[in-house]
């Protein structure tokens, strides 16, 4: 209970300080917005610690203090991520799914390109999927409570 | 196409073969096969598409079931209709399931059918991210990705009328071989191009929803931060293009859209309350 409050402090605010680099040189701005102030210029391959995002932006902290980058300037360490920081995975109820952490991907089911590849037909399930389907209606309902609007987006052109 | 000139060919040789017997090419016998090699690469209906779609998914939910939790089973089909709602496909009869596996993944059925691994919901901090995985294979649908890629693939283990009538009928031994080709699509994957397409569309997709249009890149980068070495990642990573090149891609091409609609719904508590309950 004590391990899940602790949880719930950092989430989902910021998956804690995770070590990254910029990709390219970039600006350590002030706010998250390209007409805010810059701090400094972050060289190519500038070693940064992430700290939380908000929309394109990432605050992080650098040996020049701490600011703003372009998220997309951002590539973090591979295998930095921890189990549980990054994501909602220790808020989900393992008692319902009937899994635990410690289960292995061993065993008849499973995907992996073998398990799929042998994969057997599991009708039963079929119909499960069926009756959970949302309609336009309940869709639209469900939007609306999520204060979510409809925009007009056009697609890249290819 | 490539096919039909193979098999003019092969009708040729054939005849050509036969000499002796049938001084003349049979003309008949070539248009014949030609012809059924035109049925069989002519464009698969909505309902075959939904179908195949359907059997290649039921296979899937063999390989993992879907969680037993028909609130969370709700949720995930409301965002994702929702999602669906703003495209030009809106009518399919799209469903949406969460499947019961730690590995990361995500898979988009022809016709509508799409699944998400317990795995990658976890690794996600909010609605908009899951908006933007949905997006991302509820593109792969509309550009019929999967289903292209399937009959492309069968032809060369099916040829013109078993092919024909695998996507007509359900049931017999050739539909077992079709269903079987498409659900190893899944451990194949597709081409790179079609990914990084899908990327661009789900993000636009996302945004005419409302979400947050950052929620992908913001998987993306989870992702990219994993050790690629994790057993729960290798099919994601042997069927994707890496997520560094992901990034790469979408902030190459879709920066401006990204920015436009970043500052949208991230709804990140409701995502949570679904998680926790």
């Amino acid at each position: 209970m004590k391990r899940l409050a602790l949880l719930l402090f950092f989430f989902p605010l910021l998956a804690l300080a995770e070590p990254a680099n910029v990709i390219r040189a970039t600006e350590l701005k002030q706010e998250p917005a390209t007409d805010s102030a810059t701090l400094a210029a972050l060289p190519e391959n500038a070693s940064v610690e992430a700290l939380e995002r908000k929309g394109g932006w990432t605050r992080v902290k650098t040996s020049s203090g701490e600011g703003w980058v372009r998220m997309l300037a951002l590539r973090y360490k591979p295998g930095t991520a921890k189990a549980g920081d990054s994501g909602a995975k220790e808020l989900f109820n393992v008692a319902r799914t009937g899994s635990s952490g410690t289960q292995t991907t061993t065993g008849v089911r499973g995907l992996s390109a073998e398990q799929i590849a042998n994969a057997q037909p599991n009708l039963a399930e079929m119909n499960k999927l069926k009756e959970f389907a949302a309609d336009r209606g309940t869709a639209g309902g469900f939007a609306a409570e999520g204060n979510l609007a409809a925009k007009a987006v056009e697609y890249p052109k290819p | 196409m490539r096919l039909v000139l193979f098999m003019v060919a092969l009708a040729a040789a054939s005849a050509a073969h036969a000499q002796f017997r049938i001084p003349s090419f049979d003309l008949n016998k070539a248009v014949e096969s030609v012809k059924n090699v035109n049925k069989a690469v002519r464009e698969p209906s909505e309902a075959e598409e939904i179908s195949i779609g359907r059997d290649v998914a039921s296979r899937l939910l063999g390989a993992a079931p879907l969680v037993d939790d028909p609130a969370l089973q709700r949720y995930i089909n409301q965002v994702g209709r929702w999602l669906a709602l703003q495209t030009e496909r809106s009518d399919l009869p799209w469903q949406f399931g969460v499947l019961d596996s730690p590995n990361l993944n995500a898979f988009a059925m022809p016709g509508g059918t799409i699944f998400i691994t317990r795995g990658l919901l976890e690794r996600m901090r909010s609605e908009a991210e899951l908006g933007g995985v949905l997006g991302h294979e509820i593109a792969h649908v509309l550009r019929k990705h999967h289903l292209k890629a399937i009959q492309k693939g069968a032809q060369t283990a099916l040829a013109g009328d078993a092919l024909s009538a695998a996507l007509r009928e359900r049931g017999g031994a050739q539909r077992d071989k079709l269903i079987a080709f498409g659900a190893e699509m899944y451990s194949r994957g597709l081409d790179k191009s079609d990914e990084l397409e899908a990327d661009r569309l789900g993000v636009v997709i996302a945004a005419r929803a409302g979400y947050d249009a950052y929620g992908l890149p913001a998987v993306l980068q989870t992702l990219q931060a994993m050790n690629p070495q994790d057993s729960g990642l290798a099919l994601m990573f042997k069927t994707h293009p890496a997520p560094g090149e992901r990034l790469d891609a979408l902030g190459e091409r879709m920066q401006p859209v990204l920015d436009a609609y970043s500052g949208q719904a991230q709804l990140a508590d409701r995502f949570v309350r679904q998680l926790r309950r």
